[in-house]
């Protein structure tokens, strides 16, 4: 970029062509007060605040849309331009209210700020009466049109950043104002409340609604969101031991931070009033507080006496995908070292294996292949069986930014009516389960039509011939009997798909916990191989993590086949590194993934369990978990709440939340987020690393750590891929040399070149039992997350938790005669709930869908086993409905009105 | 504004027509809602969404701009457009009073629509012909000269002598 020199008050200062005379300022040091300024956000110039005296010509110009040009002599405050800026914020403030000592914004206010800077206190000019608060009845946000400045950071942030659009400007001139369509509450809008404006408002126009009146906290941390695998960074204000606020915390400059519901109102559990405070003991069924010295005795004897009855291998623990990486670490190596078995598992793995299984062969990474920054530059985005705005918001934002602003396309092979389809440029509607078809006819399609590159394939992939032959029979033709997708957009999907440049796919739960989930994400893999859209900016497959740290558990080694870094323990070599730097043996017995001992029922091979911050009773049918639970000789939890697991224990450790540790994260693009303690933990609670440490050190096999800071070290030095994880800014800065550096260990983990995984024939989803005509899906959504047990104590996000109602499509709803509000009787094949009915669009015909946070939902579901894997794969769901009559008299509903 | 007894039907298949036809083009937000004014009268805030949908375009983002344009109305007009002229030269001729009397003859305030979609009722700052002052225009046609009989024999009800 062309250099540029400019004077600014009397200093020689130089940037680039095309920057604005602000941001040379800035980046001289040099301020220049400003309301409507982000560097995130398209700069308007509407405040007018930030003029400044181009001295050559005279002109007053804002200096946040003016860009610099060569020679230009530029002063920031000479006498006329003070006067003006003295006027602009007279005129601000009277037409905002004197309300500045019951505000909530109080100093943060930058309307404020800028005028006590100036010297203005008392105000000659006459008020102009303003518009009054907004009704709301939402517990997030509350809005003050009076307070409004109409800087439009609001407007901007909610468009450009979250890509919501919920508001916009409203009428003009004196009436204009920020508002929702039709000028409703934020309730009823597209609003999901992300809290990017509130964070963002300059004033105490938008302000955090019920708990105002915080006051400004002279402390503030850096830590990182504790709920989905986008890890976003939060900077939390914290004042006398409890958080105030949680805002976006600074990213780098890539991409503008941006929180969801979850990241700005979901630190309420923190302060729930039903966290766990002291250790407790079961005696005769009932649960008594004791010391930490007892409870551990208690544990550890347990363990012990297990172990001794019936050997290691009836012993497991199972870590956390909520836990820390070095939290992670400790409990593998607990359950090797100290226990001496593979029984080591974390509640992501659940969901991981079919990812990896289905990822290895053509990317040799068992994740993303590419950071998010590098979505937002492709051409084509596919995203298939997935959510990401509700499931990963931040991914859904990026993928809106690029669809929005970058004219990326985006296809969507996604049964409901989800956010994404209004972005969507084609929308595939295949029935439930049958994407695997779907994608192999996209393939099919690009393989005939000869939408590839041979020589690419040729020369740079394994295994094209067989899969090329293996899917004779999967064109749209064939397949449509299947999806229920015509052809010609099947074929219309794969030319665009094929024909862009650079090209994304992201996958989601839709795909991996369904029927044939392994295979549909080989096919996925296949398709991205078959057009060269594997590496590079633009390209790359995104697999979403249900939980913040899943990727990070799992390449801790809490997995029952693998050591840390994915090493497998097949490997004689990998063991014996590791029992060098251990110095202990490390047992040979690949474990038994919990998930699958689980779905054994009261047949679990377990005998011992200790379960960290994981919930059994939501992994698959809560009631084959509760068999396995009961068939425990002895089980330790360690968690924030009493959760239905948790109360099955003999032992409860009560641990620390994430604001009152230390450790870090890894989020689903393998980037680290460092926690930051904010207070100290509640009550008797402890972090989980030092519970761990403190159990090992009780039966008599210590941890060789006095501090966390000597586990991180280790973990550098032994987990691939983590060396120097510990200095986020320099591994920031270097991020994209990180990312080649995992790309190349991808290539050397595979045996050779990427390859073709071979389609497997079984594409049906699933046997469709007589008389259960409808397919059920579970809805994720925002407030509801993993299986409620922190978003159910976080009470803002509690209230906000979707109607429990099934949704149906208007055509069965007509068939059965129903209308919205009419109750039924969802029966599948495992059990049956009660719900009342709404009549939508987002489900299409044959397919029926509850939120997942409807009360015992995942008891009509029940989980199988690939063979291959040992993922799990959820058979389909179908289920028939009958009326409840208003007497409670059941009847069945009729099959056909006519 | 002057209660409607039933918004009036809007014909979806014809909106989608003008919808279809700029939804490809470069710019096609205001030329479309101008279109659907010329068909429809008004801007019916419910077909915003369908408006926003097919153009990529936020709804509120629509509104945006169809309520910042005076010209853009969201609410049904009269089939006749009646504007009283309020300029200088009409108002030192008696123009107030014209007002006054229309407004009471049609029973309507300034910007208020009849319930029979018959009327709406606007003044304007000047229609440029000020020699045939106190003026008022009445769809395309202006009509000068105005006094309290012309007004009363423009406006005649039926029945009324």
């Amino acid at each position: 970029m062309q250099p540029v020199t400019i004077t600014i008050n009397q200093k020689v200062v130089s940037g680039h062509a095309g920057m604005s005379i602000l941001e040379i300022a800035r980046e001289s040091g040099i301020d220049i007060p400003t309301i409507c300024h982000d560097p995130n956000l398209q700069p308007v110039g509407a405040c007018r605040l930030c003029l400044v005296e181009n001295e050559e010509t005279g002109a007053l110009v804002a200096s946040c849309v003016t860009a610099v040009s060569p020679g230009m002599v530029i002063n920031t405050n000479s006498q006329r331009v003070l006067e003006h800026r003295k006027n602009i914020v007279k005129l601000l403030l009277a037409s905002h209210p004197d309300a500045c000592l019951i505000c909530d914004k109080g100093n943060r206010c930058i309307l404020q700020q800028i005028a006590t800077d100036l010297g203005l206190g008392f105000n000659d000019l006459d008020k102009i009466s303003q518009p009054a608060v907004v009704k709301e009845l939402n517990p997030f946000i509350a809005r003050d049109a009076s307070k409004c400045v109409m800087c439009g950071k609001c407007v901007r942030a909610c468009q450009e950043i979250v890509v919501e659009g919920a508001i916009d400007y409203y009428r003009r001139g004196f009436a204009a104002r920020p508002a929702t369509f039709n000028d409703a509450p934020l309730e009823q809008s597209e609003c999901t409340f992300c809290g990017l404006c509130v964070s963002l408002c300059p004033t105490g126009a938008l302000i955090e609604k019920i708990k105002p009146y915080q006051g400004t906290t002279g402390h503030s941390i850096q830590t990182t969101c504790s709920f989905c695998g986008c890890g976003c960074p939060i900077t939390m204000e914290v004042k006398d031991n409890r958080v105030v606020r949680a805002l976006p915390g600074k990213v780098d400059s890539s991409s503008p931070g941006a929180l969801c519901i979850r990241g700005s109102y979901g630190y309420d559990y923190i302060h729930s009033k039903e966290r766990l405070t002291e250790p407790l003991l079961k005696e005769n069924g009932v649960f008594k507080a004791v010391s930490w010295d007892e409870a551990l005795k208690t544990a550890g004897a347990g363990l012990k006496r297990a172990k001794e009855q019936h050997g290691p291998d009836v012993l497991a623990v199972y870590g956390s995908s909520r836990c820390t990486n070095e939290e992670n670490y400790l409990i593998q190596k607990f359950a090797r070292t100290v226990l001496g078995t593979n029984n080591v598992d974390n509640g992501s793995n659940f969901y991981n294996l079919a990812t990896r299984a289905g990822l290895g062969n053509a990317t040799g990474l068992l994740s993303t292949t590419n950071l998010l920054e590098a979505l937002e530059q492709a051409d084509l985005i596919l995203v298939v069986g997935a959510d990401p705005p509700m499931t990963a918001p931040r991914l859904g934002y990026s993928i809106k930014r690029a669809v929005k602003y970058r004219q990326a396309k985006l296809i969507l092979v996604e049964p409901r009516r989800t956010k994404l389809a209004f972005f969507s440029h084609q929308w595939l509607r295949p029935r439930p389960g049958s994407d695997l078809a779907l994608l192999n006819s996209m393939a099919w399609t690009v393989i005939k039509e000869n939408l590839f590159n041979p020589e690419y394939i040729n020369r740079q992939t394994e295994g094209f011939l067989g899969f090329s032959e293996a899917l004779d029979g999967c064109s749209p033709e064939s397949t449509v009997e299947i999806t229920g997708v015509p052809p010609d957009e099947i074929r219309h999907a794969a030319h665009t798909y094929a024909g862009e440049n650079k090209a994304v796919i992201v996958f989601g739960s839709g795909l991996i916990s369904a029927v044939n989930g392994t295979e549909s994400i080989k096919a996925l893999a296949n398709l991205a191989l078959l057009t060269d859209n594997v590496w590079g900016s633009g390209c790359g497959i995104y697999p979403i993590q249900k939980e913040n740290n899943a990727q990070g558990a799992c390449e801790m080694g809490a997995l029952p086949e693998y050591l840390p870094g994915y090493q497998p323990i097949s490997s004689p070599e990998i063991r014996s590194k590791f029992e060098r730097l251990w110095k202990e043996k490390v047992p040979l017995k690949p474990g038994i993934p919990v998930v699958e001992a689980f779905s054994r029922g009261r047949e679990t091979p377990f005998k011992a369990l200790y379960v960290i911050g994981e919930n059994l009773t939501s992994l698959t049918r809560p009631s084959l978990n509760t068999d396995a639970i009961s068939a425990l000789d002895f089980m330790i939890a360690q968690d924030l709440f009493m959760t239905k697991t948790a109360a099955c224990a003999d032992v409860i450790f009560p641990a620390a939340s994430f604001a009152e540790k230390e450790g870090s994260y890894t989020n689903f693009e393998g980037k680290i987020g460092w926690l930051q303690q904010a207070f100290p933990p509640v009550g008797e609670s402890l972090p989980d690393w030092e519970i761990i440490l403190r159990l090992a050190r009780e039966m008599g096999a210590p941890l060789p750590y006095s501090s966390l800071q000597q586990v991180v070290n280790e973990i550098e030095e032994f987990v691939p891929l983590y060396e120097g994880y510990d200095r986020p800014a320099e591994r920031l800065e270097d991020k994209w040399s990180y990312w080649d550096e995992r790309r190349s260990r991808a290539f050397q983990s595979l045996s050779g070149f990427p390859c073709f995984s071979i389609p497997e024939s079984g594409s049906q989803p699933g046997e469709k039992p007589k008389d259960y005509p409808y397919y059920l899906i579970l809805e994720a959504n925002l407030a509801y997350f993993g299986s409620g047990t922190r978003s159910g104590q976080a009470w803002r996000l509690k209230s906000h938790y979707p109607p429990e109602i099934l949704k149906i499509s208007a055509a069965d709803a007509e068939k059965l005669s129903l209308a919205d509000g009419d109750e039924v009787n969802i029966i599948s094949l495992h059990a049956q709930v009660k719900a009342p009915v709404e009549v939508t669009d987002i489900v299409p015909p044959g397919t029926l869908s509850l939120p997942a946070s409807f009360p015992n939902a995942t008891e009509l579901f029940k989980t199988g086993f690939d063979q291959e894997s040992k993922a799990p794969s959820p058979e389909a769901c179908y289920v028939k409905l009958e009326r409840v009559k208003a007497d409670g008299q059941v009847k069945s509903a009729p099959r056909n009105r006519s | 504004m002057a209660k409607l007894k039933a918004p009036p039907e809007i014909d979806l298949e014809r909106l989608n027509e003008i919808v279809n036809e700029h939804a490809l083009k470069r710019w096609a937000l205001i030329p479309l809602v101008q279109e659907v004014q010329a068909e429809f009268g008004f801007i019916p805030p419910r077909v915003v969404p369908i408006i926003a949908n097919k153009l990529h375009l936020f709804p509120s983002e629509v509104q945006g701009v169809v309520s910042f344009y005076e010209q853009l109305y969201t609410e049904p007009r009269g089939r006749n457009i009646v504007r009283v002229c309020r300029g200088t030269a009409c108002h030192v001729r008696g123009g107030k009073t014209i007002l006054k009397l229309v407004k009471r003859q049609l029973e309507l305030e300034e910007n208020e629509t009849s319930e029979d979609l018959e009327y709406t009722l606007e003044t304007v700052a000047c229609l440029g012909v000020c020699a045939l002052s106190p003026t008022m225009v009445i769809n395309n046609q202006v009509y000068g000269h105005m006094n309290p009989k012309k007004v009363k024999e423009l406006f005649k009800r039926e029945g009324e002598s």
